[in-house]
């Protein structure tokens, strides 16, 4: 068994995974309308960490996850050789070296916590951060490493905003995923971080069953998702096929949800083709906006709260359904026993990953 | 025995497959020098154009490791080639590029913003080879071949049966470019070990 916890978030919502589940079980988003943000100076909703101004937010936030990790767990594993860092980020300090956006922060965290493996990054856009988490279980199941500190994390830069709205893909309200009213993404930034490991006995809180999962490509197109959701269905029907799960066993799914058109309705239909459009769903961007290469990482941190909780936690922003395949698209928090729960991410490059988790 | 079937090199004026130098660049060309590869190979596949440099040098390579190995082409399932790719500068050179778009040239190029992840790569060539297999962008900090052997022998003990990986260096001028393709059962080939990786690596 690959176990997994010890999860933290860091968002507009709170600085640890309890305040940011306080705050979404009370349906609060961390969007505002930031002034100026946009391209022509004019004001655009974002997710953004706004009593939050250092200079090297990117590496700040790195180090206050890894901070908050080592609290969670037996500290010893920061430091030993057994222990692989993980990071998920799609543009890391973009906007303080574009040239080496990752070597900064990353020797930062290393010499700061003393870790004895270089941390890997990777970057594949919005499915790094389930990626990311995959990686660390195989790794472990290959006895490569026995643990994995797994840490998403994306700022907000004039880069992507400019760079989203140059496409069109920004919504003019605070996005609002499967809704038949939705119009794009709102961007946000953020951090999450799981500990994934061999041992049951480094967490102070009881973990969880990681499913390891697969990726697949839509083969498709490099920014637009695949019509027929090719790629995330052959990813979740691996994913299930290999740890032999159906889908009546599934209690949940965190969905991708964007909020442009032709995401959600991509997803809709591999979900329809999966047998899965009756599980709950939700869509977690209406709470902490398009975190790009930190939305898996904190997206099943977030899911592992409800699991904890036992609360199936509302879509913010839903209210109509807008797509063509129906979806059971949770519209209140409600009480609910969650044992298995499915994880999907899809992204540019035409990038589909999914996990599964489990309680014990 | 896993093995590694064909590779290829770019660097600043040579194009190698499997060693042998099979272009040079020619610095009075007005193409740059992926397009005079793309040419000079009779490629046709009008994409190319649009494609920022990461992508280009992608297509390159694999497209010549496919030349020199057209069995990859046969002898797989759609779902059955992984791709792990690495570098050290993620797309900063396209990156760099959309900055200027809208620092300098007025407003920001929806056409390069597309490129500004460093996996878009493996998506342009899943697209041309129709696989959907797994894929994985990572950054590192230089050339790690531990890192390539561990998650292809990963991905081929979770079920995929062959790997195009490599190192795909892009940075303005500096083209420091090295694909392979290995196979989980190849009966003849170099061994896909971290030494064999490094010796190739390096030529």
């Amino acid at each position: 068994m690959t176990y997994i916890g010890a999860e933290v978030i860091i968002s507009p919502l709170g600085e640890s995974a309890e305040t940011n589940w306080s705050a979404v079980y009370d349906n609060r988003s961390g969007i505002s309308l930031v002034e100026s943000a946009g391209f022509d100076g004019e004001s655009v909703y974002l997710s953004k960490i706004l009593d939050f101004t250092a200079d090297s937010k990117f590496a700040q936030l790195l180090i206050k996850a890894m901070e908050k990790v080592s609290a969670g767990i037996d500290d010893s594993i920061i430091t030993s050789d057994k222990t692989i860092v993980i990071i998920s980020s799609t543009k890391g300090e973009l906007d303080r070296n574009i040239n080496d956006q990752f070597g900064g922060p990353v020797a930062a965290i290393t010499e700061r916590f003393h870790l004895a493996n270089e941390p890997i990054v990777i970057s594949n856009a919005c499915i790094s951060g389930v990626l990311a988490i995959n990686a660390a279980s195989n790794f472990i199941d290959a006895h490569i490493y026995e643990h994995a500190i797994v840490i998403g994390c994306d700022v907000i830069s004039d880069f992507v905003v400019y760079g989203f709205q140059s496409l069109f893909a920004i919504s003019d309200k605070p996005c609002a995923p499967f809704d038949n009213a939705r119009n794009g993404i709102t961007m946000g930034e953020g951090c999450g971080a799981v500990v994934v490991s061999a041992s049951r006995g480094i967490y102070k809180n009881p973990p969880m069953d990681l499913l390891s999962g697969t990726t697949a490509n839509d083969a498709n197109h490099i920014s637009g998702p695949s019509r027929t959701g090719e790629g995330l269905f052959r990813s979740v029907k691996k994913t299930m096929d290999s740890h032999q799960i159906s889908s009546a066993d599934i209690d949940f799914i965190s969905a991708h949800g964007t909020a442009t058109v032709f995401n959600d309705e991509m997803e809709s239909i591999a979900f329809d083709r999966l047998g899965l459009s009756d599980i709950p769903l939700n869509s977690m961007k209406g709470y902490f906006g398009h975190t790009l290469g930190a939305a898996g990482v904190i997206e099943t941190t977030a899911s592992m709260q409800m699991i904890r909780n036992g609360v199936l936690l509302k879509s913010l922003g839903y209210q109509e359904a807008g797509t063509s395949k129906a979806l059971n698209i949770i519209s209140e928090n409600r009480k609910a026993e969650l044992k298995t729960i499915l994880k999907t991410a899809s992204g540019f490059g035409g990038g589909n990953a999914s996990l599964i988790i489990r309680s014990i | 025995m896993t093995r590694i079937k064909a590779y290829c090199h770019l660097r600043e004026d040579f194009c190698l497959v499997n060693g042998q130098v099979i272009s040079k660049r020619d610095t009075n060309s007005e193409d740059s020098w992926f397009k005079q590869i793309y040419k000079a190979q009779g490629f046709v596949y009008p994409k190319f154009y649009k494609m920022d440099a990461l992508s280009q040098a992608g297509f390159l390579a694999s497209e010549l490791i496919k030349r020199a190995y057209p069995e990859m082409v046969t002898a797989y399932k759609d779902d059955e080639i992984a791709m792990v790719f690495a570098n050290q500068s993620s797309s900063a050179d396209t990156d760099l590029r959309f900055q200027r778009s809208y620092e300098q040239n007025g407003a920001p190029s929806p056409s390069l913003f597309v490129y500004t992840l460093p996996n878009i790569v493996l998506g342009e060539i899943a697209i041309l080879n129709k696989w959907y297999g797994e894929n994985m962008f990572a950054v590192l900090p230089k050339f790690a071949p531990d890192f390539f052997v561990n998650y292809s022998r990963i991905l081929m003990s979770a079920g995929s049966k062959a790997v195009l990986g490599g190192w795909i260096g892009i940075m303005e001028k500096q083209i420091n470019v090295f694909l392979f393709f290995v196979e989980n059962d190849g009966e003849d080939g170099l061994e896909f070990n971290s030494e064999n990786l490094s010796e190739l690596a390096r030529m």
